[in-house]
């Protein structure tokens, strides 16, 4: 089955390769906005590695979390996408990124109240209509927490999955990165989200900064995955099961054999671990 | 109690407009003061918006050093902010915004190689058309052809300057030094840019061909447009710029009425 090996994030640097080369990775994550294009190199590579691979579509710039009307030209553009690639998974994230008709272009975070959760289930309730299909939410890292917030975001997510059916993309990495920004347990969160909302995980590197005299660490996808968040993946498997897992390296991208040897070490884990649980 | 909808704009007004007044007090200071979180935030909207902008207009960052593209981007994100979740349409108004900038100085070609990157990005992500069949044009009586109207192919833009435009986007790709001197007296260029299979070209056209080409995509008749190409140059030969343009695939329908 697809994604019982784990993937990795398609970018158009390692296109020719992988066409060329079909490395053995499980399966293949697109940003969805990067194949809008409907013409051109983008967009038959895409083709050409979807005869090969089964494929994800993974949206940043949805603005899906936004008080501002959803924007239907780019719900359009993402229908279109789906229509001609017929995607395994098709995911967002629990974030906003404009307001006022201005775009930040961020994964922003959402204040985790009461009227947030309405607005989010309603927003994505809307959205999955749109597409005729599930759509799965990430978990975004952050720097930051409202004053305004009465739940914690593990049981926002949660009930998030619960009142839309949405799918949760459990990113293990952006867990740890806001666990340590904001002093959780990272187990706590994982404990509080119901095993059969997982249908996807994320693994990513990220950076540890110094701001006056605060620790902060800043989810930059641009490195490999650290010790800490490859013990919580063992922590992952064991609660939500074999579940496909993906590498996002989106910055500083490296040649693909570390990208599919980050991948592989993924699959040597969740082998130990089914090998324990057998 | 701020609703979400206050909570946004003020959010956005901190990073945009870089007043924490409003959103302040709505984010917990746990070790580090609010505006050095929002700082954050910033930091990380600016480096993506002046990673998307370099990947759109490398012959710029190139030609104005990486220090001073960056100025360029933070003071054009402050005049043009994003206004869609795909980072790709940010650089739609950058050519404008550097004529405002530099249009009356020497370096009034850097709008103009701007518009040349654009009309690439454009065409790399324009939808594909099938080229025109010229068949039923070579059985049409003569007195009927001007008449006609043309539809362009979405992977073709036409770019105009009065400076070497082409000659400067060359010297400085990837795999040049960039130490070539231009002369940017040595007169303009009038430039189609088109997706040629999976690639992009410029091609140099000659005034009249480019007028010619320019009438039709903006509706005109092939009367009109041939009226305005020999302007440009009175021995202009239409039947033969046509079978240039049709073997190129840059017109892709023909409307008779």
């Amino acid at each position: 089955m697809a994604g019982s090996r784990a993937g990795i994030g398609l970018r158009s640097q390692h296109h020719r390769e992988i066409i060329e080369r079909r490395p053995a990775v499980g399966w293949l994550e697109a940003h969805s906005e990067n194949y809008f294009a409907q013409g051109g190199p983008q967009r038959k590579a895409l083709e050409r590695i979807r005869e090969s691979y089964a494929l994800s579509l993974h949206g940043v710039g949805l603005s899906i979390g936004s008080t501002d009307p959803l924007d239907r030209a780019h719900l359009g553009e993402l229908s279109r996408l789906i229509r001609d690639f017929e995607p395994m998974l098709v995911s967002e994230h629990l974030s906003w990124s404009s307001a006022g008709g201005r775009f930040l272009n961020d994964l922003l975070p959402l204040p985790y109240t009461e009227e947030a959760l309405k607005h989010m289930v309603e927003r994505v309730c809307e959205v999955q209509e749109t597409l005729g299909r599930r759509i799965l939410i990430e978990n975004v890292s952050s720097y930051l927490q409202f004053s305004s917030s009465t739940l914690k975001e593990w049981e926002f997510i949660a009930a998030l999955s619960r009142q839309s059916g949405c799918g949760v993309l459990l990113d293990v990495n952006n867990i740890y990165v806001s666990a340590m920004n904001h002093g959780f347990d990272p187990l706590t969160y994982l404990n509080a989200i119901p095993p059969e909302s997982v249908q996807e995980i994320h693994l990513a590197g990220h950076t540890v900064n110094r701001v006056g005299s605060r620790e902060i660490r800043i989810d930059t996808h641009g490195s490999q995955v650290c010790k800490p968040v490859w013990a919580l993946y063992e922590y992952a498997l064991q609660r939500f099961g074999q579940v496909p897992t993906l590498i996002e390296w989106d910055t500083d991208i490296p040649a693909l054999d570390v990208l599919t040897a980050e991948a592989a070490k993924a699959d040597r884990i969740a082998e130990a671990h089914r090998a324990v649980a057998a | 109690m701020l609703s979400l909808r206050e909570l946004q704009l003020s959010f956005a007004t901190a990073v945009l407009d870089g007043s924490c007044a409003a959103i302040g007090p709505w984010i917990r200071d746990e070790g580090l003061d609010p505006a050095a979180r929002v700082d954050i935030y910033r930091n990380n909207l600016h480096e993506g918006f002046l990673k998307a902008l370099a990947l759109g207009f490398p012959v710029i960052q190139r030609l104005v050093g990486e220090d001073y593209f960056g100025q360029l981007g933070r003071l054009f994100l402050a005049e043009y902010p994003s206004r869609a979740g795909n980072l790709h349409h940010i650089g739609a108004p950058f050519a404008g915004f550097l004529r405002e900038q530099f249009g009356a100085t020497t370096y009034s070609y850097l709008p103009d190689i701007a518009e040349l990157e654009w009309a690439y990005q454009e065409c790399l992500i324009a939808p594909d058309a099938a080229p025109l069949d010229p068949t039923p044009l070579q059985t049409m009586p003569p007195e009927r052809l001007a008449d006609l109207r043309f539809d362009v192919h979405p992977a073709c833009k036409l770019v105009s300057s009065e400076f070497p435009i082409v000659r400067i986007w060359r010297a400085n790709q990837e795999d040049r030094d960039g130490t070539e001197t231009i002369d940017l007296g040595q007169g303009g260029d009038f430039v189609l840019v088109r997706r040629n299979d999976e690639s992009i070209e410029l091609r140099r056209l000659p005034g009249a061909d480019f007028a010619l080409l320019r009438s039709i995509v903006r509706g005109g008749t092939l009367g009109d447009a041939l009226q305005i190409a020999s302007a440009v140059a009175a021995d202009f030969n239409i039947a033969t710029a046509l079978r240039h343009f049709v073997g190129l695939g840059v017109l892709t329908c023909v409307h008779t009425n």
